[in-house]
């Protein structure tokens, strides 16, 4: 089951093991919750990153992009995962694919970027999951 | 008394002085003191003892035949009938014959006394004379004297004789009875205790009374005596006329003490009288040799340190040098100054070498040199030094590894150290080869339940090695040709360490010509623990990085895991709340009922401890779920101590750190499995299942 208009930001297979936890299909109770508190938790990390990249903690801003991924994979939000890689990565001083070094202060450019962007592929994707669970809120 | 015994009496005789010559005619029969009967003139006058009789004025009345016979030359006219004093007083008489001078003063003693004496005589050359004076009374006055001459020079000698054998049996009954830093006494010919002296009684506690008549073995331990080493002790003695023993002997008080003994039988005229047994106490110069060994152990034991913290301390500069030296390689530099900083990052590295030889060196020989026991996989270590070492090899050197498919593809054994002695047997390999090859040749050699053993190779076509330096090879600070030691860089510490490492593997390590022709064949053994506990999950359809391959068998597996997981208990590690959320959904999902959560690893370890402690059982949880980073404590890291502590149920990793290589790398690190997340639910079904299967099958 995929979701109209989403299918390059959600993996269909993973979303949908999800949803077959769900013990009512219209109630969708399960997923929801899960959904939610997904957005309240990526909300909460957003903020811990613009006060660690203030910082400069690049260690923690790794470690933040990490606890993201987790979740967002197994919510099958693929761009939001790799995104978040990529600031474990630049976290890291590495470049986005983890495999060569790069200096702090292009890890810090890269990741102000990164992260700003994690936060628009995050509101865009909310977006569509709040219509699925029309939520008109 | 001086002067020379006259060989004659001769010359003591009085030349007779008209005065008091007395008138006794020869053979005329004695008057009124000799009134006697012929036959008791005769007794006087034929005695063999020389005698002579004095009447109470101390005239001679009679002389015995014998007397005027030891005088030869004398007459009996010069001697009856003259006063004693007259006879005796002339000091060229008595100088002549002393004996005479102890005459006078026996007569002087009777005449004090009244009663008999006997006065011993000893002249200057040896001749002891015993004069016996006897006064003879009648009517309570003296009526005569008797003085016999008696030649006891043989008796006196043999008294002489006997008192001083009586003073050295007394002397050396004192020494041996006083004597106490040994114990001496005598045993009878059946081993009973027969004497007992003083240092018998300070080292065995035993007083003479007690101890005499009792068995010597009762000095004897238990060992001892279940071997009859008492018996065979005089047994011994018997045979070899002697017998010598070290060992504990034990005190009244129940006390030991180390003991030299020695047993000597004892005989007189060829019949067995006893033993001689002489006990000393080492128990002294035991404890002074054990302190001499102790000291000396010790002593080296501090070398050992010192060389470990000495090799230590010059590696960390050692390091800082070589690091820099790789920098400023890299800076411009000309022909020269790169040629030289070449040649000193070439030491250095050779240096560096040195110094962690001589570190693991001081570090096996001080014992603390620790083997690990990891998962590892013998045929990955061998390729990864295949790789690594192919850089020294020349393109006229063929460089090749074999292996063995029988090799288990994990076991339990020390990953490190098993890669340092293939290193360096490769190393040695391409120093000696110029050309040819150089194979590493790895195979199962045997198992059994518990271990496998795994025979490695190193077969190269170099110089060999000669048949006299082959023995030594394994020797600390040796290199079989120390000619080539220039060509040939080393310390000689190399295959030491090797023997050592593979002894402390279980192993053993050799060497033998190359059976091809020239060159040298290394192998060693090492014993590789098999790992029943977890075994290896077996993953070959599921790649790592591309995880949702749906499989048509996929929905059979369904119902199978709800049968499984009725009865299990599990235990989910997982810090993030969403992933955790679903996890517990898709498990409970899965069927099972039961299952603990922990947010870090170290609450991991925590819950497993406790649910053991509340289920008194050794699997407490039948199977865990660990995320591999977690806050306080990392998954990899839980998962070891867990180990560690003798836990043995699978654990399965969860990460999304998708990598090639990190599935085996999770596995050696002693987890069982590997998902990656986003956890896809049918292959998390399939390896619960194989997990759940290979539990059931052991």
């Amino acid at each position: 089951m995929s979701i109209p208009g989403a299918e390059d930001s959600i993996d269909p297979s993973t979303f949908e093991q999800i949803l077959e936890m769900d013990e009512d299909e219209v109630e969708r109770e399960f997923s929801k919750s899960i959904v939610y508190d997904f957005f309240t938790q990526a909300e909460g990390t957003f903020t811990k990153m613009d006060t660690n990249l203030d910082k400069k903690d690049l260690k923690t801003l790794s470690e933040l992009g990490h606890f993201l991924k987790g979740s967002s994979a197994t919510l099958g939000l693929t761009k939001v995962k790799d995104s978040c890689e990529k600031i474990q990565h630049y976290g890291q001083l590495k470049d986005e694919t983890g495999t060569k070094d790069i200096k702090e202060e292009e890890a810090l450019k890269k990741l102000e970027t990164i992260i700003k962007q994690t936060k628009d592929e995050f509101h865009e994707v909310e977006k569509v999951l709040k219509e699925f669970y029309n939520d008109d809120e | 008394m001086e002067g020379v015994v006259a060989a004659s009496l001769d010359a003591i005789l009085p030349k007779p002085p008209v005065s008091t010559l007395v008138d006794l005619p020869q053979p005329k029969r004695p008057d009124s003191i000799c009134d006697a009967s012929s036959a008791e003139f005769d007794i006087f006058r034929f005695t063999p003892v020389p005698t002579l009789i004095l009447d109470a004025s101390r005239r001679i009345v009679q002389v015995s035949d014998s007397f005027v016979m030891t005088s030869p030359g004398g007459r009996r006219e010069d001697l009856v009938g003259w006063h004693a004093d007259d006879v005796l007083d002339r000091t060229d008489r008595t100088s002549a014959f002393p004996v005479l001078a102890s005459a006078r003063e026996a007569i002087r003693i009777v005449e004090e006394t009244g009663s008999l004496t006997q006065l011993d005589h000893s002249t200057d050359s040896q001749q002891v004379w015993r004069t016996r004076t006897v006064p003879i009374y009648r009517n309570d006055s003296l009526h005569c004297t008797q003085l016999e001459f008696h030649d006891v020079t043989e008796e006196h000698r043999k008294r002489l004789e006997l008192e001083e054998r009586l003073r050295n049996v007394e002397t050396f009954r004192i020494l041996v009875e006083t004597v106490k830093d040994y114990a001496i006494f005598m045993l009878d010919p059946n081993g009973n205790i027969a004497t007992w002296n003083a240092g018998a009684q300070a080292f065995k506690g035993y007083t003479k009374s007690e101890i005499i008549g009792q068995h010597f073995s009762r000095f004897y331990g238990e060992d001892d005596l279940a071997t009859d080493k008492p018996g065979r002790e005089l047994r011994t003695a018997l045979r070899d006329g002697r017998c010598e023993d070290e060992g504990w002997r034990y005190r009244k008080d129940g006390s030991r003490f180390w003991a030299n003994v020695v047993i000597t039988p004892v005989f007189r005229e060829g019949v067995l009288l006893g033993f001689s047994k002489v006990t000393r106490d080492m128990t002294d110069r035991r404890k002074a040799e054990q302190q001499l060994i102790g000291a000396y152990e010790e002593a080296s034991k501090l070398k050992s340190e010192f060389l470990a913290n000495m090799s230590h301390e010059i590696r960390t500069p050692m390091h800082g040098l070589l690091s820099a030296l790789t920098l400023l390689l890299d800076t411009k530099l000309d022909f020269d100054q790169l040629d030289l900083a070449r040649v000193i990052q070439e030491s250095g590295e050779v240096l560096l070498q040195v110094i962690n030889d001589i570190l693991d060196y001081s570090k096996l020989a001080n014992g603390s040199f620790s083997i690990s026991h990891d998962i590892i996989n013998i045929a990955d270590i061998v390729h990864s030094v295949h790789r690594a070492q192919q850089k020294l090899f020349s393109p006229q050197v063929k460089f090749e590894s074999h292996l063995d498919p029988q090799i288990p593809k994990a076991g339990e054994g020390d990953s490190l150290r098993y890669r340092q002695i293939v290193q360096n047997l490769v190393s040695n390999a391409a120093k000696f080869t110029e050309e040819g090859s150089v194979q590493i040749n790895a195979r199962l050699e045997s198992e059994d339940e518990e271990n496998s053993i795994i025979r490695t190779a190193v077969v190269d076509t170099g110089i060999g090695v000669p048949e006299a330096s082959a023995k030594a090879l394994f020797t600390p600070f040796t290199q079989f040709d120390n000619s080539a030691t220039k060509r040939y860089k080393g310390t000689g510490l190399g295959l030491s360490i090797c023997r050592s490492l593979s002894e402390l593997m279980g192993g053993e390590i050799g060497f033998h010509p190359n059976p091809e022709g020239h060159g040298s064949v290394f192998w060693f053994t090492i014993k590789l623990k098999k790992c029943k506990q977890f075994q290896t999950i077996k993953t070959p359809r599921i790649e790592l990085d591309g995880l949702r391959v749906p499989s048509p068998a996929d929905v059979d597996h369904m119902e199978e895991i709800k049968r499984v997981a009725v009865n299990k208990h599990l235990l989910l590690a997982e810090d993030n709340f969403i992933n955790r959320k679903v996890m517990l959904r898709m498990l409970a999902g899965l069927g099972f009922p039961n299952i603990d959560v922990a947010t870090d690893g170290k609450e991991a370890v925590a819950k497993t401890i406790q649910s053991a402690d509340d289920r008194h059982a050794s699997v407490p949880y039948d199977l865990i779920l660990m995320d591999v980073n977690m806050p306080v404590q990392d998954g990899v890291s839980a998962t070891q101590e867990l180990r560690d502590r003798g836990f043995y149920m699978p654990v399965i990793a969860m990460t999304a750190n998708a990598l090639k290589g990190q599935a085996e790398a999770y596995i050696a690190k002693g987890m069982s499995g590997y998902i990656a997340k986003p956890v896809d639910r049918k292959l998390l079904i399939k390896i619960l299942l194989s997990c759940f299967k290979d539990q059931s099958n052991d």
